[in-house]
């Protein structure tokens, strides 16, 4: 059974439908990625999986099991984390806090401090950062930490909006170094990604999302040698 | 004796203060966390305090022994908290929440109709003339000598005020829901994405910044012993004003705010006269917002990039 299975959903704002009938399926400790331009519907999708934006047709299933309907935090507790789009840390709070608000659902307050040493140790200047407030660290070092409390939260699907947006190369390749080790985890990823050449290399398949359908498919390597993605997406 | 007289209007106007900070923290804690100026503040504390009138009538503690009194003050002061947040957190239900994703403007305007309900209520419930909130306290003097008063009842807005605000503060700065509150008021797509039920740390918040209204009704009434159906306007007007004053969304901000319009009002009462006391205190208002728009510990906002 994969563990996230979307059925043909349909979501939009007001009058605007901004996903038609999107399908897509995620094994477990898969990574897949979702590529297409600026205001594709990718992070619609996000959203609509999480219930941020509400489904108006078709089906999210979480492990077999319906969350179309559910409430944001209700989904989020059953496993499914979300670094959305932007990082949005809580910038007037620490790091720590940041940090410890991922773990916000689970109950073993033991394990939240474990999971939140965990998430200094793939980011170290975490650790060094604790007591200062989000919003004084760099862009990158907001990445790391919006990452890491999506982790805190012991996800077993992660869905990555755009983690690479804005930032230097080097803290890039830091940023994906980690999103590539989830699967080694058990952590199944949706990424979305401007960056396509990179999400491509990493994700064992990818689909394409033009203007809110998904218009094609395959595994990561042989989207990335399709003519036509080099063409619209690799820029060659 | 002129030191003295400055020293005991200071005294009044922190007794004053502390009474508007009190309900200054429920408007800036709802701002803080979904910003609406909720008008309906005010108004919720004109019902406590009627509340409170119609419970010290009817069990006659106007003619009880001192420790009843307290005992009965201090009921009072849970009843009616209890009373105002469950009223408040009544209204976010049936009214506010269903505008959550609405127009800013939806809700001010529903705020302000619930104000009025409030005050038909009010008015039901009282009737039009101002009532008289019988003394419960002793009017002795608690400071030594006959140059300064402090009496019980400024002893009273001390002892119910400051707790309640360290009790909100160690709230907001320590436990799970303080945090999630912090969290919602910054952003709160995203505290809903990290498992917190938003509505639930609103609904939360509604609760509190009512309870604390309801606290402020009893210590008004026992504090200033007149009460009526319009006091809300007024009373919820200068607790705004306090609380734009010292930043809205801030909650230090509001007790320092209430503090300063608390002083300016009981200074320019005895220096200027009662009837210039308003347009001192909003000229005041209007110099400090225009060379700090953020308020005295307000932040500054920025555009998100």
């Amino acid at each position: 059974m994969p563990i996230l299975e979307v059925r043909e959903l349909e979501a939009g704002y007001g009058p605007i439908q901004a996903l038609h009938r999107v399908s897509i399926t995620v094994e477990e400790g898969e990574l897949v990625a979702i590529i297409g331009a600026n205001g594709a519907g990718k992070t619609t999708l996000l959203m609509a999986i999480s219930g941020i934006v509400p489904a108006r047709g078709g089906a999210v299933l979480f492990r077999g099991q319906k969350i179309t309907g559910r409430q944001p935090h209700e989904v989020v507790r059953l496993g499914i984390g979300h670094s959305p789009e932007g990082r949005r840390i809580f910038p007037r709070l620490t790091v720590r806090e940041n940090l410890e608000l991922g773990g916000f659902a689970q109950v073993d307050r033991g394990q939240v401090g474990r999971d939140i040493d965990e998430a200094c140790g793939l980011f170290p200047i975490l650790g060094d950062r604790m007591g200062q407030l989000g919003g004084t660290l760099s862009g990158g070092e907001q990445q790391m930490l919006a990452l890491g409390r999506a982790l805190v939260g012991r996800p077993r699907l992660l869905l990555l909006d755009e983690p690479s947006l804005g930032l230097a190369p080097l803290v890039v390749a830091k940023i994906f170094e980690v999103i590539a080790g989830l699967s080694a985890r058990g952590i199944a990823v949706v990424l979305v990604e401007q960056n396509a050449r990179a999400a491509l290399r990493l994700a064992a398949r990818g689909y394409v999302l033009e203007t809110g359908r998904i218009t094609l498919t395959g595994s990561g390597s042989s989207l990335a040698a399709d003519p036509r993605i080099r063409d619209a997406y690799l820029g060659e | 004796m002129s030191v003295q007289f400055f020293l005991q209007q200071c005294l009044i106007g922190l007794t004053n203060g502390a009474l508007i900070a009190l309900v200054a923290l429920g408007y800036t804690m709802v701002y803080g966390i979904i910003g609406l100026i909720n008008f309906a503040h005010g108004d919720l504390i004109m019902l406590g305090a009627c509340l409170a009138l119609s419970i010290v009538t009817a069990l006659g503690l106007a003619a009880a022994g001192p420790t009843a009194t307290w005992l009965g003050i201090a009921m009072l002061v849970v009843v009616c908290g209890l009373f105002c947040g469950g009223l408040n957190l009544a209204v976010d239900r049936i009214v506010y929440k269903p505008l959550r994703t609405a127009p800013k403007l939806a809700p001010l305007v529903s705020a302000i109709g619930v104000s009025f309900i409030f005050m038909n209520i009010g008015l039901f419930w009282i009737g039009p003339a101002d009532r008289s909130f019988p003394e419960l306290l002793p009017a002795a003097n608690l400071l030594p000598g006959e140059g300064l008063q402090f009496t019980w009842k400024d002893l009273l807005v001390v002892l119910v005020v400051v707790p309640l605000m360290v009790a909100l503060s160690l709230l907001v700065k320590s436990t799970r829901l303080g945090k999630a509150m912090r969290a919602v008021s910054q952003d709160a797509t995203a505290a809903a994405l990290v498992g917190i039920d938003v509505d639930r740390v609103i609904a939360a918040t509604f609760f509190i910044g009512g309870f604390l209204g309801g606290a402020a009704s009893v210590i008004y009434g026992l504090y200033i012993n007149t009460i009526g159906f319009q006091m809300g306007f007024q009373n919820g007007l200068y607790a705004f004003t306090a609380a734009v004053l010292g930043g809205i969304g801030s909650i230090p901000g509001a007790v320092v705010g209430g503090i300063v319009i608390g002083l300016v009002r009981a200074l320019s009462s005895a220096y200027v006269g009662e009837r210039w006391t308003g347009a001192i205190v909003f000229a005041i208002l209007i110099v400090i917002l225009v060379f700090r728009p953020e308020g005295l510990l307000g932040r500054r906002t920025r555009e998100k990039v």
